[in-house]
């Protein structure tokens, strides 16, 4: 078996998202301005060699804004897709290899959580708890999670019947082992390329919610904030406030879905070639 | 000698890497079906029995490049003709029985309208017609109650009895001069396998078919076979007479596959 | 072979396995089975799909939990051990399974499978693992530099090899072999066999040897007992069984095996239709409707298995008389 080359998508995908993370990092270090203070500059410059996208209505840098933003959309991003596939698949590992009782009790919550559309729960939990970062990391990794437990629990029943996690057990696993060791490791294909759709759409609920103002507190430079600021402008004139920080979110958007979409192919068999 | 009813002369092709190397995988493979018996084409995984009888229908994987060869079928070359042309061939004139017969039913129209369907598709005539042979061929086929496994979906048979609904449609629906058989009865129960070979021998017998059957299994072909046809690695190795190739094998592979199918002590080992 | 009294490795007293299938069915796929194979011996389990004998072979390792009855492994019995009690028993009985592709962790190398019995079961430090793969692998006719391969890199006949040799591995006196050539091309049965030949009479294993090819089974076993629907009906010396076969059912199995011998006829004894459903079987020998032999008594009730001499059992009246 020749590991498949990487397709297009793929390196499109991880190409863009490397361009966002090199952003997110010099962010750390180097802005062109302050990206929290006011008045760098006057109020809604255009586009010039100073302010290369131009200033908002407080007059700061976009440009700086939206560097300093991607800290925030694409961390968001990645803790909360962690945390929900990390404790997704630990449910849905014991629910799908014990069965039983543990199996009702963990399916039936997730049905339960999912009679409820994700976006609307992550709006109302937002703004129960109000804003933050951990917060909305936790709203977000949250109404993730359903998805991965039955993702998780459809793999590991597939195979827990299957002879290599029989001979596990006859080579002394005890089944926590066999289940841990044996059945997840061959169910990460899947898991990670839903990891990376989910990651999509996590992108796009924090701008919404930023949007929304349900998110982060205003000044914070997240995109979905820096769009909801503009928004005034985009009637005068002034697009290129709300302009960027859309594209931005649309760029990580698109390149978690290429990603998403290429790894789907590589793990499954029938979609190769 | 009777003229063979096909004729398959210097076939030799390649498979094609996505990267675009070329495995060479069919080497000058030849041989010829005599009417009204059943040829046996055996060898064991990699042999290229499957491809050659996939050729000859023209439905070898689409990475499968041909590099040279014949398939004459009643005088005309197979590899030659235009594609419609082939399409009219396969089905009406030479048919197929695949090893998973429930697989290779379509699981949501019942296994009679399967059959009318193939029918009128070759002979025309009305849906109540058809009906009447399909469920003639069932009863044919040894398949009981033909008029109620008729309106049966191909999940409510067993493998046993959706092979035999298989070759109901492929030899007498169909009414082919020639059936290729790959692997008709692997993965069915001994006692099943036996009365599946003896429908088809029987079929043959009586019918003035000609069949090709696709085998690993020597055991299979001793007693239902005219004629063998031994491949190895994407070469013919032997072909003979039935009796020859059991009582006188004369290719040192021919040998050896018959004395591990009879898992006899003679049977070298092949070093690993 | 029979000594004055065998040391048992494996018995099994009314072993039962039954699914619920809904509305208060059972599908009953082991059917009190009584079982018995002595240290060294080779006994054979044949049957056709659905006889129930790959779930026999499962319920004794309880890898599938059996319904009822008991097995006694080594003298001790297996169903009352808690899961660490059983996890360790399994040093003592070891399973080599069909399909040596599906049952190879596609993510393991060769030695990581190796390994893992040695560390599990025998707490081995790795040195000493090393050392004990290696010569497991000369064991099975592989070579150390296989090792570092993972099983797609292996031909078919090499993954049955690293499946054998995993199961060696924590020196078992019991190998389950479930069909281990059912999936190997024909030159390459006779290479495994040959070698599991050899590894019994070197390590003095006992093999129960589940199988429906019915010439290895001629060529492996010393004892044969034919399942048909969940129960044995008759088992026997190999040779006698083959020779000699007395239940109908037996008779109508061998009779259909295919012979790679040229004109070598065979007297078919055909059984109507097919297998029936397991579901709620009637109390009533399980080849009524398709036996040639039927008579009245067959359908009133399941005839026993019986003990006919010369070591033979038979779970059919009518044969006998």
């Amino acid at each position: 078996m020749k590991r498949a080359p990487f397709s297009w998508s793929m390196r499109i995908g991880l190409g863009i998202l490397a361009v966002y993370a090199a952003v997110a990092l010099l962010a750390l270090v180097w802005t062109p301005h302050d990206p929290l203070s006011p008045g760098v500059g006057d109020s809604y410059l255009a586009p010039s060699a100073e302010f290369p996208l131009g200033t908002d209505r407080l007059g700061s840098d976009v440009l700086s804004r939206l560097m300093a933003g991607t800290q925030y959309n694409l961390g968001i991003a990645l803790v909360a897709v962690s945390i929900a596939l990390a404790v997704g698949s630990l449910l849905g590992v014991i629910a799908g290899y014990y069965g039983g009782p543990l199996d009702i009790a963990i399916s039936r919550g997730v049905e339960v959580f999912q009679a409820f559309p994700g976006v609307l729960f992550a709006m109302l939990v937002a703004k129960a708890v109000g804003p933050g970062v951990i917060n909305i990391i936790l709203v977000l990794s949250f109404v993730g999670i359903p998805d991965y437990v039955r993702l998780a629990r459809a793999e590991v029943q597939s195979r827990r019947n299957w002879p290599y996690a029989e001979a596990a057990r006859m080579v002394g696993n005890r089944s926590w082992q066999v289940a841990f060791r044996h059945l997840l490791p061959n169910s990460t294909g899947p898991l990670l390329a839903f990891t990376s759709i989910n990651a999509a759409f996590v992108s796009l609920v924090t701008a919404s919610l930023g949007f929304l103002g349900l998110g982060l507190s205003p000044n914070t430079p997240e995109w979905g904030n820096m769009i909801a600021r503009g928004q005034d402008g985009v009637m005068t004139g002034e697009w290129w406030v709300s302009f960027f920080p859309g594209l931005a979110i649309l760029g990580m958007t698109g390149a978690f879905y290429l990603l998403g979409d290429a790894l789907s192919d590589l793990t499954d068999p029938r979609r190769r070639r | 000698m009777t003229v063979p009813l096909l004729e398959v002369e210097g076939l030799s092709g390649a498979f094609r890497s996505p990267g675009g190397e070329m495995t060479p995988v069919l080497f000058d493979v030849g041989f010829a079906l005599q009417p009204g018996v059943i040829t046996a084409i055996v060898g064991e995984t990699g042999s290229g029995k499957s491809l050659t009888a996939l050729s000859i229908l023209g439905i070898q994987p689409p990475n499968f490049q041909r590099s040279s060869g014949r398939i004459l079928f009643e005088g005309r070359d197979l590899l030659a003709l235009p594609a419609e042309e082939i399409r009219a061939i396969r089905g009406r004139r030479i048919s197929m029985v695949f090893q998973d017969a429930r697989a290779a039913l379509n699981p949501v129209f019942t296994v009679g309208r399967q059959l009318a369907d193939v029918h009128r598709l070759h002979h025309g005539g009305s849906a109540a017609a058809a009906m009447c042979r399909a469920i003639e061929a069932l009863r044919s086929v040894a398949i009981p109650e033909p008029e109620r496994r008729a309106r049966q979906y191909p999940h409510e048979f067993s493998g046993g009895m959706a092979q035999r609904a298989m070759i109901a449609m492929a030899a007498l629906v169909c009414a082919p001069r020639l059936v290729i058989l790959d692997e008709p009865t692997t993965g069915l129960d001994v006692t099943i396998q036996a009365a599946i070979m003896e429908l088809i021998a029987e079929l043959v017998a009586e019918r003035g078919l000609t069949a090709c059957l696709i085998t690993h299994d020597l055991g299979v072909v001793a007693e239902t076979c005219a004629n063998v046809v031994v491949m190895q690695s994407g070469r013919v190795v032997e072909a003979a007479s039935t009796e020859a190739i059991f009582t006188r094998p004369r290719h040192a592979y021919t040998q050896r596959l018959l004395a591990a199918s009879l898992l006899e002590d003679s049977a070298e080992p092949v070093p690993a | 072979m029979t000594s004055a009294a065998p040391y048992i490795v494996l018995r099994a007293e009314k072993l039962t396995k039954a699914y619920p299938v809904g509305r208060g069915r059972r599908l009953l796929a082991l059917d009190g089975v009584d079982l018995e194979v002595a240290a060294g011996e080779t006994l054979a389990l044949v049957g056709e799909s659905g006889s129930g004998k790959s779930t026999l072979a499962r319920c004794a390792l309880r890898l599938v939990e059996p319904s009822g009855g008991e097995v006694w492994i080594n003298g001790r019995p297996v169903r009352p051990l808690g899961a660490m009690a059983l996890a360790a028993l399994y040093r003592e009985v070891q399973m080599v399974f069909q399909d040596p592709n599906a049952s190879l962790n596609p993510r393991m190398t060769v030695r990581q499978v190796v390994h893992e019995p040695l560390r599990l079961h025998l707490s081995m430090p790795a040195e000493k693992r090393e050392r004990r793969a290696q010569t497991l692998m000369d064991m099975v006719g592989l070579t150390a530099a296989h090792l570092d391969r993972y099983p797609h890199e292996l031909s078919g006949g090499q993954r049955q090899r690293v499946g054998i040799a995993r199961a060696l591995a924590a020196e078992p006196n019991l190998l389950i072999l479930d069909e281990p050539t059912a999936s190997l091309d024909v030159s390459v049965r006779g290479q495994i066999l040959e070698l599991l030949r050899r590894l019994q009479v070197e390590l003095g294993l006992a093999y129960l040897f589940i199988s429906h090819d019915l010439q290895v089974v001629r060529h492996m076993a010393d004892r044969v007992a034919v399942m048909y629907l969940g129960g044995i009906v008759e088992s026997g010396p190999t040779r006698e069984i083959f020779e000699r076969p007395l239940h109908p059912y037996t008779r109508a199995l061998l009779s259909a095996a295919p012979v790679a011998r040229f004109g070598a006829k065979r007297q078919r004894l055909r059984l109507a239709g097919e297998i029936p459903s397991p579901i709620d079987p009637p109390d009533a020998c399980r080849l009524v409707g398709r036996c040639p032999l039927q008579q009245e008594s067959c359908a009133s009730r399941r005839p026993p298995l019986l003990n006919v001499g010369a070591g033979r059992t038979l779970a059919c009246p009518v044969a006998l008389a």
